[in-house]
């Protein structure tokens, strides 16, 4: 008698087993503008250049689909696209194979975004965003200000989601970008950060979910403050919204691109996250979006034109003030941290 | 002679019989196949997920957590205050539309038909950013309340309780107008009008008549929509704005962001055994009161 587990794995393995092996490497993206982006700038050339057959998939949530491939035994895709905090816990249920440095190069990469098993390519800010009906181009220059109900009066809209929040909050009480962690990670540090957001709660209309509806939500002017992602902010103001937003004291996050345990063709995988992860490739993907290459090579020589630089999180021109989110300590502490915020969201 | 000539028959009958229901199963087994891979063995999938830790020890671990969790309860709680919400709104608004439909024409009531299905057949990602438009700020009605000087604020109308309430009421509406409106298609206008002639009042007979033989249809149209409302995402999570957390809201919450599959599967687990719990004692409820007026 076959256990159950089996049985589910030998269903899933006979609906999947087709496609697998008529190409050499599957890469599993976001899909949406992102997606194509990646394709065009990134993985079709440097498939193209490597001699490899490289088949896109779409996955909107990584994470699951990646967990979901690994516990039944049947992995399909060699590459995923996942953010860096998935990565580090997806490392940390032992979900990935460990990158061969000596074929992807950790040196190209900012020290504090190196990673043993998610490779950073882009990086995006969590920043303040404003209505400009409401508050003109004179918005709130940084999160103190956001907090500061008496000075920018109106409605906000913030991430449902603990993320990016906490550091926000200690940022609002003048915590100094590189302390922002440390703070966290002292007894009471969550909890003083949830206790500035519950401070804040009444002010928020909107606790968002999506990128898509954040944007919605600036568009309408549903909120007048919107915490939201650069990329989203950019997209507003591009199709005319009365919208602003600043990358001051922004929360970067980054994307990477690991390689699930029991990939199929691992040395493959290896070589194509190298070679799409140039600096010429991924200053390439800013002609789609705007979302900053990790490949600090890439924003040297033009490679990246002068009005693309400003739209980037992570340009050296923008990225003043910032926090770098430190996906290490959301994969140790994020089940605790996102506890205390639903417990904040549920008074 | 005869009894022998009618226990070979009443053999060959049996014989028949079984070879017919034999081939009606046959039929049927396609779809017995389908449910079965398709909703029953992912079923036992679930039991399974809830029952494992990440290393996949068995242990009641993830039910404990859920139990002891205050969140838990909360999210129940909003779930029966939606699901009650619901159902309130639905018979208030459904039975006088059912009775409408009931009460025309067969021609006028399949017209009028027709526009209570259309939303039946829309997409419900559709209608529920159709209501975003109409109740946001910068919406429909809010244009209409400032703009004829009613309210000088906009109203909160979405992105809390009421907006989710509103879509909810929305979906579910047509489902319970059906058999509502066909319990009460089936009664017979003599006994309505033998009521009236008598000197019964509108209001008396809608009371006395057509609510109790309609009750059929009320109750297992109530049943559907109470259950059925029980397990809804994607309204709460649109129009909700973040502040409405029921059940389902909390185990995708369990489920993506705590990454915790074992804790969602003991939701999803509590939240059938409450479906199946509640689904049960309603339609008990149900038969029981109308046996009741049978006895009498």
């Amino acid at each position: 008698m076959p256990k159950l587990s089996q049985i589910s794995t030998l269903i899933l393995a006979l609906s999947a087993a087709v496609p697998a092996w008529a190409q050499s490497v599957t890469i599993t993206t976001a899909g949406g503008d992102y997606g194509t982006g990646m394709k065009e700038a990134m993985w079709a050339p440097a498939g193209k250049a490597l001699g490899l057959d490289v088949r896109g998939e779409t996955q909107s949530d990584g994470m699951a689909a990646l967990r979901m491939q690994v516990s039944s035994g049947n992995v399909t895709t060699d590459i995923i696209h996942l953010g860096s905090g998935e990565g580090a816990q997806a490392a940390d249920l032992g979900l990935l194979e460990p990158l061969d440095d000596t074929v992807v190069d950790q040196k190209a990469l900012p020290s504090g975004a190196v990673s043993k098993f998610c490779y950073p390519f882009s990086s995006y800010g969590t920043v303040i965003a404003w209505n400009t009906k409401t508050y003109g181009q004179n918005g709130p220059k940084d999160w103190a200000e956001f907090w500061d109900v008496k000075k920018f009066p109106g409605r906000r809209a913030l991430r449902n989601n603990a993320q990016d929040l906490l550091e926000a909050a200690l940022l609002s009480q003048g915590v100094p970008p590189e302390k922002v962690y440390t703070t966290l990670s002292e007894p009471g540090g969550i909890k003083r950060a949830i206790d500035r957001l519950a401070e804040l709660k009444p002010h928020v209309a909107v606790w968002w979910t999506s990128g898509a509806q954040s944007a919605q939500i600036l568009k309408d002017g549903e909120a007048d403050l919107v915490e939201t992602w650069n990329g989203r902010a950019q997209s507003v103001k591009d199709d005319g919204g009365a919208a602003a937003y600043t990358f001051h004291s922004s929360i970067i996050g980054t994307d990477c691109l690991a390689v699930p345990k029991g990939a199929p063709h691992k040395a493959d995988a290896m070589k194509l996250i190298a070679a799409m992860t140039s600096p010429e490739r991924e200053a390439k993907l800013t002609d789609y979006i705007a979302y900053g290459p990790m490949n600090q090579a890439a924003y040297a020589g033009g490679k990246v034109p002068a009005d693309k630089m400003a739209l980037l999180a992570t340009a050296p021109d923008n990225a003043v003030g910032v926090v770098y989110a430190d996906a290490a300590w959301w994969a140790k502490h994020a089940d605790e941290a996102q506890a205390a915020f639903d417990a904040m969201m549920n008074q | 002679m005869t009894a022998m000539t009618a226990t070979v028959n009443a053999a060959g009958l049996r014989r028949d019989a079984a070879t017919e229901r034999r081939f009606f199963l046959s039929l049927a087994l396609p779809s017995l196949v389908i449910v079965g891979i398709g909703a029953i063995l992912p079923l036992f999938w679930i039991l399974q997920q809830s029952l494992a830790t990440a290393r996949g020890d068995i242990t009641l671990v993830n039910y404990t957590a859920l139990l002891t969790n205050g969140l838990t309860w909360r999210s129940l709680l909003v779930t029966l205050e939606l699901s009650g919400g619901t159902l309130l709104c639905c018979l208030v608004l459904g039975i006088p539309l059912a009775f409408l439909l009931a009460s025309t024409s067969p021609r006028t009531a399949s017209r009028l038909m027709v526009l209570v299905l259309l939303p039946l057949w829309t997409s419900i990602l559709v209608r529920t950013y159709g209501w975003l438009v109409i109740l946001r700020r910068d919406g429909l009605i809010n244009d209409l309340l400032v703009g004829s000087g009613l309210v000088s604020e906009p109203v909160p109308l979405v992105y809390n309780f009421t907006g989710t309430l509103i879509g909810m009421v929305h979906y579910m509406l047509p489902i319970f107008v059906l058999p509502t409106y066909a319990a009460m298609r089936d009664i017979d206008g003599n006994v309505i009008r033998a009521a009236a002639s008598m000197g019964a009042s509108l209001w008396h007979c809608f009371r006395t008549v057509i609510l109790p033989l309609a009750f059929g249809g009320i109750a297992s149209g109530s049943v559907i929509v109470f259950v059925y409302t029980l397990g809804f995402f994607i309204t709460p999570a649109i129009l909700g704005g973040g502040r409405i957390s029921p059940i389902a809201i909390r185990i995708d919450r369990t489920l993506s962001t705590l990454q915790d599959w074992g804790g969602a599967a003991a939701f999803g687990v509590f939240l059938l055994l409450i479906v199946a719990v509640l689904g049960v004692t309603a339609l008990g409820a149900a038969r029981l009161i109308r046996s009741k007026p049978a006895a009498d």
